[in-house]
């Protein structure tokens, strides 16, 4: 098929590049805007405008909020009849489902407090098996206060899980789709290398001014060699999270039989039950093992607070509670577990310390998660994300520029379609973002559903955006250079300087204010990215304005609109 | 109508993709199967094997596209999965008391 190992990954590279490159934006982009989730979330839900609190009194304040949780309609809804065993009749009603399990999770950057239980399902046709009904809330840990379902968290629970599963939760899907366009990327990064083969001269070389061709491959280039390391691992580590769970889940499939005797052996080697006894006994003061936990953390000269705690067998004389310290120090999220006996409060076991897999598992997927604190760190991620979106974003203008000419001298219409969705995933996706950070501000917070209205802004944006880049298109099937690229990019200004003003007036936090008078970096970070976006944009629609009148044929003024875009960012430094 | 040139091509990234995954998928089964094993805790052998097993896939994706029989990828990728999968199975049927 190919008649050399370069031609084979020439092929490989422009069509596994173009077929995932799409995916691999989404997950570049809103990846990069991950690194400030829980920024993004104060921005667009005001009352959480607070800092960050220690794990609050279990006993005083988190246990009554918990024994009120009811399991999620929604989750009942959809994954009850999978988990229950008709044959022994009907369902359990979802309110009387018997809670299982608690948990409670904090990070440094978050105000507010996570927490929820599982409850158990009566009749499960595989017993062994995770039946668990979940249901969440989040608090305001000062006072106990719920904050209210409706207010979506924007960054944690829509920019990020945008990244690694599109949204898209149907049959795993997204996740797959995220998982092959992650392979794609390695492919691409090796493939890559082995066309290029001048990797130390690329690493300088950029021509603005060069024919457009070879400025827009020059940025492509520079973009995927500057940051090769990065998106290789972002890619592989990427990859290895979801590994076990989903991508390769041996131990849930084909070695279910040796999971569950290593379960059980390790039950009986820690003295942590692997089930419940079907005994009640009550709940001790966990308050005093939360400062059990830190003694002898502190003890082991590591003295910390507590990031995620959780009680098994809820009210089973089996039942045990596990304090994890917050990883906000080092890489890994969280660790040095110290578990009790929920009824007598004494100490059933302390993980030991890891071993060297384990520490290296924990180390790369520990990077790639970023719990800890390191502010310059995190703003090379962004760059890094950015960077790789840079990259990818050439590499459709390359495409689209080389075959333009050939297709527009054959009549083809073939090239007006992958640039208007190049459009669509360049400028759609900071349009889409920025046009949901506006619906956040001008719904009001009493709304019912306000958090499914802002998806739908949010997806209503992007479809526009591709319509808009679609019915624009024509100018592509006569090599020359479709304006939506143009028109988009003062889309995007507008909009961002909206979101600015729109917080402003419906908060009163202007910058003056949150740099200035009364500092708080998680809102004045997104306002001020937000700002730099529209500042770029305006950069990038004014170059492209001026390479259309010139009458430049076309995509280095893209290219170059592009790098300009992308080197903006949307996120806050808290 | 598909041409022969579309076939191959088809008939490429299937065993790059499909194939990759199943040998991919039957080392982990039996790298993890092995080492518990050889004595060694059953969630670091599992940690092991998905860290090994994405650059194991890498490596085969690449290969099955440089590769100039393509039967013999098939034969490689698809033979090695069964064959691991089955042994996966056996040592499993072993070890599990």
């Amino acid at each position: 098929m190919f008649s050399s190992f370069r031609l084979s990954m020439t092929w490989l590279h422009t069509w596994f590049g173009l077929v995932l490159g799409f995916v691999l934006m989404i997950c570049f982009f809103f990846g990069a805007l991950s690194v400030f989730d829980r920024e993004i979330d104060r921005w667009a839900i005001p009352e959480t405008r607070f800092d960050p609190q220690p794990m609050p009194s279990f006993d005083n304040m988190l246990l009554p909020i918990l024994q009120q949780v009811e399991p999620d309609a929604e989750d009942y809804a959809d994954n009850m009849p999978g988990y229950h065993d008709a044959s022994q009749g009907p369902m359990t009603p979802r309110l009387a489902l018997p809670v299982e399990e608690y948990w409670a999770y904090t990070t440094h950057r978050d105000p507010v407090l996570i927490m929820g239980a599982g409850f158990g399902v009566p009749h499960p046709k595989d017993p062994d098996a995770h039946n668990h009904i979940h249901g969440n809330v989040t608090i305001d840990p000062r006072t106990g206060a719920l904050i209210s379902s409706d207010a979506l968290k924007i960054g944690s629970r829509w920019f990020y899980p945008m990244h690694y599963s599109l949204n898209w939760q149907w049959k795993n899907l997204g996740y797959w789709l995220v998982g092959l366009a992650s392979l794609g990327m390695l492919v691409a990064l090796v493939s890559g290398v082995v066309i290029h083969r001048k990797l130390f001269r690329e690493f300088f070389t950029f021509r603005p001014k060069k024919q457009p061709q070879r400025s827009t491959l020059d940025l492509h280039n520079m973009t995927g060699v500057v940051a090769l390391p990065f998106h290789f691992f972002f890619a592989f580590t990427g990859l290895v999270i979801f590994a076990s769970w989903l991508y390769f889940p041996v131990s849930s499939t084909l070695l279910e039989p040796l999971h569950l005797q290593h379960e059980a052996q390790e039950a009986t080697a820690t003295g942590l039950p692997h089930k419940p006894a079907g005994v009640a006994a009550p709940l001790a003061s966990v308050d005093a093992m939360v400062a059990e936990a830190k003694r002898r953390w502190a003890a082991r000269d590591m003295a910390g607070e507590v990031g995620y705690l959780t009680v098994t067998h809820v009210g089973d004389v089996n039942g045990y509670v596990s304090v994890y310290r917050a990883g906000s120090d080092r890489v890994a999220l969280i660790g040095e577990g110290i578990h009790f006996n929920a009824s007598t409060g004494e100490v059933l076991y302390e993980d030991p310390p890891r071993s060297v897999v384990s520490e290296i598992n924990e180390f790369l997927t520990g990077l790639h998660l970023q719990h800890f604190e390191h502010w310059l760190l995190r703003w090379l991620y962004v760059i890094g994300g950015l960077l790789g979106s840079v990259c990818i974003a050439t590499g459709f203008i390359f495409f689209v520029g080389k075959r333009k000419r050939q297709l527009a001298e054959a009549g083809s219409q073939g090239a007006r379609a992958v640039d208007a969705v190049a459009v669509a995933t360049v400028t759609g996706i900071v349009i889409a973002a920025v046009a949901m950070l506006v619906a956040n501000r001008l719904l009001p917070a009493e709304l019912v559903g306000k958090g499914e209205w802002e998806k739908a802004a949010f997806w209503g944006a992007w479809v526009l955006t591709f319509v808009h880049a679609a019915w624009r298109s024509a100018p592509v099937a006569r090599a020359r250079f479709n304006p939506a690229w143009r028109e988009q990019c003062w889309a995007v200004a507008g909009l961002a300087i909206a979101a600015v003003l729109l917080n402003w007036i419906t908060t009163g936090d202007h910058l003056i204010k949150t740099v200035v008078t009364d500092t708080y970096w998680p809102v004045a970070g997104v306002d001020l990215s937000l700002l730099a976006t529209a500042g770029l944009a305006i950069v990038a629609a004014r170059q492209l304005a001026r390479r259309e009148r010139v009458g430049i044929p076309d995509s280095v003024a893209a290219g170059g609109a592009e790098a300009t875009v992308y080197s903006s960012v949307k996120a806050g430094h808290g | 109508m598909l041409n022969p040139s579309h076939v191959s091509v088809i008939n490429r990234v299937s065993a790059a993709l499909f194939g990759g995954y199943a040998f991919a998928w039957g080392f982990a089964a039996f790298f993890v199967a092995g080492l518990v094993g050889l004595g060694i805790d059953f969630h670091e052998a599992e940690t092991a094997a998905m860290l090994l097993a994405f650059i194991l896939y890498l490596c085969l994706f690449i290969w099955a596209f440089a590769a100039a029989n393509l039967a013999r990828v098939w034969t490689v990728l698809g033979g090695g999965a069964v064959f691991m999968v089955v042994a996966a199975w056996g040592l499993q049927h072993y070890l599990v008391s």
